[in-house]
């Protein structure tokens, strides 16, 4: 019955939708199988979810969820990588992924074994305190360091801590690097002091708008959209960025058609402030970032061959 | 935002949350029928032979999951759905205790001492009223309970333990269970360590995966579902069918005892259970807010507290307990009823699940997201709203809705559940087999987690021919990665102190009790698992 | 020592054993980091710390149930109960294993007597083909473990197999476009 009904409405929306008529190219031969490397329920899990729910919506081709997570994306990669590349598996993935993380698991994968199709938004990462530690900027933390505090730093991934370290040496402190799991773990964890300062990717804002949490810096190399004058990572002595870049990928191999129309059709509701996934993307991971093609192939590639350097510079 | 706009916002998910249909302009919301709903199906499991709560919860969770979906929407409908259940179950399981001398639940064994003479008697509607006036009346108390005290644990929890304590209480907790479930303290730690090796299989926080052995398929680690209901269903479907196959012969369909005369419940009865049922409903929820105890235990404690008071204060003409005296039912039923609510105190306050029941809601919380049991849900942070303390003042409500069903149309609906003793074990349990594994695959969708879940229920299966109880096995599978993202926080957290277990006070006392529950109850070996 | 049964001896004798392996040789050559992994020049827990501590559960509780080798009423696994465990473990693979294969067996027949290219993979969502191999290998799992428990194969067991099925399709997959019944996530 529900079927039927999308069906219909997708027929309905072809009709009507000049988008539909270009992704008309290519669609896919049978129903695509959608991994998710995020726990059920979370932003990033939503996002992926509600994308599928718009694309059933609008050209009627039939998604398949499934999770499959842990090792931050390197399990999925693992999975996907002997399926079929027509198109009809697909995963949603970080950039970290396929770079960082996929570099140091160290099995025999680089991203060429991989198609990259779209990225879909980024963070908003932010190094952020709670409001009980009473500091109000990154140097309060410092100075708070240096005058022999203890200071415990959460993180939700392994190349954050790599960086949070970074941080520390740069600044010459020393921190107490805690790796839990998954963003929300930093969040309850500053929340409830038993983590002084942690890496947020975006879910800080409501806490840093009510007065509850400080951003006291920008986990990226770019200024945050909410509190602009906190220091960037480069402005910290830290080159290298942090920012989490939410993507999806295919086997290697997908042929163009494909690829393209499933970009496209990608980006066509993510960056529509409209669809319900794209009032999310605006209102949680600070608006839509679509990079495809050759610049995205570009910017895996980079991110696999800087993991060196980065895993290098943290190993002194 | 202080205590009472957070309830009120709990009740308000609850009552004001999508609804289902309206009834006279006033809608009705899905979480109040889905309430009902479990409530109901609990009662008609509880009261089938071979089958209990944690069954009913087990196969319903994934069709509840795809119909809710994977959102915080989601958790209030389904985990009400489990809530129903629970409760109803429990009602259920004294049903056939009663009529036909076989127990639908575990625990309610207990029930058949009294029970069973009654009907025999011919007051078989009046044992069965006795019955869930008792368990009602315990249950409720015991949810009180509940209610008041989670969310102060949470913050005393909260407010005094840092993450070296915590590990230490994580560690107190399992041995614990240990100690008091299974038959022996021997045979527990087997079970505990055992339920940790299977959760440490390919997690880890090092990208290769630990204890693989290079395969692909357990790369990724075992699914909490197939290891839970591999060992708690599978295992018990296992052991279910061995023993109607070793009694192949006997299938003649039982018939219902036959009544006479007053099968009303009078307020005199009632004054006369009463202080049975209130010292069996205490017993019953000091012993369930324990991780681990069983309701078994319970039944038994309390059946055996009102024994011995029974005897001072027997008429010369009333039936003594073990031949059909109302209030040995009182005494079992309120006792094992008010194991349920207490037993979420640990759940909640802690995220430490003390029984099956309390392990299909973490279970479901995990599935759905956004939801996490533990002291971190008891925040009252004033200016964002927390979104988890709302669902836990909904659980609450949801519980509180399942008391009135069970008090005002439980009693009926149950009465009326005799003839589910002639469905056929041999044909509903091979059903069942395949409806878990359906389940298990339409969650995983990867036929590995159908050889997992086998694999599961196959050591289930002997763990119970040994008398080893799986409970510590699934609630070490459950507590395993927090036990140890909790000791790596805080060997982090603590400046990479090898000895923060021992360098806090709080933290080290913990230890030391651990220590010594394992060697108290190593002493002496107990009777049979519950 | 009287003559009555000694598993728990036996079983404390096997779990200290398991441990042993686990602790001396499992773990170690099967995790990357050992015990303690030297990580942004401090030491940190590795990845085997944790299975260790479950080995030394294992341990502990072997050592328990040696103390306990005499206590009264130990149960015993009996080899008629190994026999009915592994039968009823066969079927269900039995059953799992038709379930698998049934539906691309299908296809490829099909094929044999048409011209258009099939691939079950794509048809798995697709209604009667999708649900071939899970109708014959749940049947046949339903019908096998009556079968295995009732000691001989009745009608009402292949009976109750079918409605079975029938009603868990009409569960799982009537109601639901993005749930997959077994197989049709592996194929």
């Amino acid at each position: 019955m529900k079927n039927l009904f999308v069906a219909a409405a997708a027929a309905i929306s072809i009709a009507a939708s000049a988008v539909a008529v270009q992704a008309q190219d290519w669609t896919p031969p049978g129903p695509i199988k959608l991994m998710i490397a995020f726990a059920a329920g979370g932003g990033a899990d939503t996002q992926a979810r509600l994308i599928a729910t718009e694309l059933e919506n609008r050209l009627g081709w039939e998604f398949i969820p499934e999770q499959v997570t842990g090792k931050g994306g390197v399990n999925l990669l693992n999975e996907m990588k002997d399926q079929p590349n027509d198109g009809t598996v697909i995963g949603m993935i970080v950039a970290e992924s396929l770079g960082y993380n996929l570099y140091t698991a160290d099995i025999g994968l680089t991203p060429e074994n991989f198609t990259a199709i779209t990225t879909t938004a980024g963070t908003q990462m932010g190094i952020v305190a709670g409001a009980a530690t009473g500091w109000t900027s990154f140097e309060d933390m410092v100075a708070a360091a240096k005058g022999g505090q203890e200071i415990r730093f959460g993180v939700m991934s392994q190349r954050l801590g790599e960086l949070a370290y970074l941080v520390g040496k740069a600044q010459g402190i020393d921190l107490n690097i805690i790796s839990v799991k998954g963003g929300r773990a930093v969040l309850n964890g500053v929340t409830a002091g038993d983590m002084d300062v942690g890496f947020m990717a975006g879910i800080q804002a409501p806490g840093v708008k009510a007065g509850d949490l400080v951003n006291l810096a920008s986990g990226m190399a770019k200024p945050l959209d909410q509190t602009p004058d906190a220091p960037t990572l480069p402005d910290l002595g830290v080159d290298f960025d942090g920012a989490a870049i939410f993507m999806f990928a295919g086997p290697a191999g997908m042929p163009d058609d494909a690829r393209n129309a499933i970009a496209s059709a990608i980006a066509e509701v993510t960056s529509d402030p409209e669809t319900e996934v794209g009032a999310l993307i605006a209102r949680a991971f600070g608006g839509p970032l679509t990079i495809q093609g050759a610049e995205l192939d570009a910017m895996v590639a980079r991110d696999f061959a800087e993991s060196e350097a980065l895993i290098k510079a943290a190993s002194e | 935002m202080d205590v009472l706009a957070y309830i009120w916002l709990g009740i308000q998910a609850v009552f004001l949350g999508p609804e289902a249909f309206s009834i006279l302009g006033i809608p009705v919301s899905i979480t109040v029928m889905m309430v009902l709903c479990g409530f109901l199906f609990g009662i008609v499991v509880g009261a089938t032979p071979g089958l209990a709560g944690p069954f009913a919860m087990a196969i319903s969770l994934p069709i509840l999951i795809s119909i809710f979906g994977y959102s915080p929407d989601a958790l209030l409908p389904v985990m009400g759905f489990l809530i129903g259940i629970m409760k109803g179950a429990t009602i259920g399981g004294a049903v056939p205790a009663i009529l036909f001398n076989t127990p639908g639940t575990p625990d309610a064994f207990m029930t058949t001492l009294d029970g069973f003479p009654m009907a025999q008697k011919g007051q078989a509607k009046k044992a069965l009223r006795v019955a869930h006036f008792s368990s009602a009346s315990g249950d409720t108390f015991s949810d009180i309970v509940l209610f008041v005290c989670a969310p102060f644990l949470a913050i005393i929890v909260e407010a005094y333990l840092d993450l070296p304590e915590k590990t230490g209480l994580l560690i107190l907790s399992l041995s614990f269970i240990a100690a008091v479930i299974g038959g022996s303290a021997g045979k527990g730690l087997i079970s505990i360590g055992l339920g940790l090796l299977a959760v440490y299989v390919g997690t880890g926080e090092d990208f290769y995966p630990r204890l693989s052995l290079g395969a692909d398929g357990l790369s990724r680690g075992f699914p909490i579902t197939t290891a839970v209901l591999g060992v708690l269903i599978i295992g018990a479907v296992f052991k279910e069918l061995e023993e109607a196959w070793r009694n192949t012969q006997r299938t003649t369909p039982v018939q219902a005892p036959v009544e006479s005369g007053d099968q009303n419940l009078h307020w005199a009865d009632i004054k006369r259970l009463f202080p049975f049922i209130a010292r069996s409903a205490f017993i019953g929820t000091a012993i369930g807010a324990l991780p681990g105890v069983g309701s078994t235990l319970a039944a038994t404690l309390g059946y055996t507290v009102g024994r011995a008071r029974h005897q001072k204060i027997r008429a010369a003409d009333a039936p003594r307990f073990g031949e059909g005296a109302p209030e040995g039912i009182a005494a079992t039923e309120a006792a094992n009823s008010a194991v349920s609510g207490a037993n979420l105190i640990p759940v909640l306050s802690l995220g430490i699940p003390g029984n099956a029941a309390a392990v299909f809601l973490i279970l479901a919380a995990e599935s759905i997201g956004g939801f996490n049991p533990g002291p971190a849900v008891f925040r009252f942070s004033p200016d964002v709203v927390n979104p988890e303390l709302v669902i836990a003042f909904g659980l609450f409500t949801c519980m509180t809705i399942a008391n009135l069903f069970n008090w005002t149309i439980g009693g009926v609906f149950m009465r009326s559940m005799g003839f589910m003793i002639n469905i056929p074990k041999t044909l509903l349990l091979p059903a069942v087999l395949l409806l878990t594994l359906t389940a298990i695959y339409v969650q995983e969708t990867r036929i590995e987690a159908i050889w997992f879940a086998l694999g599961f229920g196959v050591l289930g299966y002997f763990m119970r021919v040994l008398g080893i109880s799986p409970l510590p096995f699934v609630i070490a599978f459950i507590l395993g990665r927090s036990l140890e993202e909790t000791a790596r926080q805080a060997y982090s957290a603590t400046g990479n102190d090898p000895f923060f277990l021992l360098n806090n006070p709080i933290a080290l006392i913990f230890v030391l009790m651990s220590v010594a529950v394992i060697l108290f109850a190593g002493r002496k070996p107990k009777g049979t698992a519950p | 020592m009287t003559g009555q049964s000694r598993s728990n001896l036996y079983l404390g004798l096997f779990c200290i054993a398991f441990a042993c392996v686990l602790m001396f040789i499992w773990i170690p050559l099967d995790t990357k980091t050992g015990i303690v992994v030297k990580a942004r020049g401090k030491y940190n827990i590795g990845d085997g710390l944790a299975p260790t501590v479950a080995a030394v559960f294992v341990l502990l509780g072997g050592l328990l149930m040696l103390l306990e080798r005499n206590a009264t009423e130990q149960s015993v696994i009996r080899k008629n109960q190994l026999k009915f465990v592994a039968s009823l473990t066969l079927v269900i693979i039995a059953g799992f294993t038709i379930m698998r294969f049934a539906g691309p067996v299908a296809v490829e027949l099909t094929k044999l007597f048409r011209a258009e290219p099939l691939e079950y993979r794509l048809l798995r969502a697709t209604a009667g083909w999708k649900h071939i191999g899970f109708i014959l290998g749940g049947t046949f799992m339903i019908s096998g473990l009556i079968a295995v428990v009732e000691r001989k194969l009745t009608r009402r067991a292949i009976l109750t197999g079918i409605i079975a099925v029938l009603v868990l399709i009409a569960a799982f997959d009537l109601p639901f476009d993005d749930l997959l019944l077994p197989p049709n996530g592996d194929v």
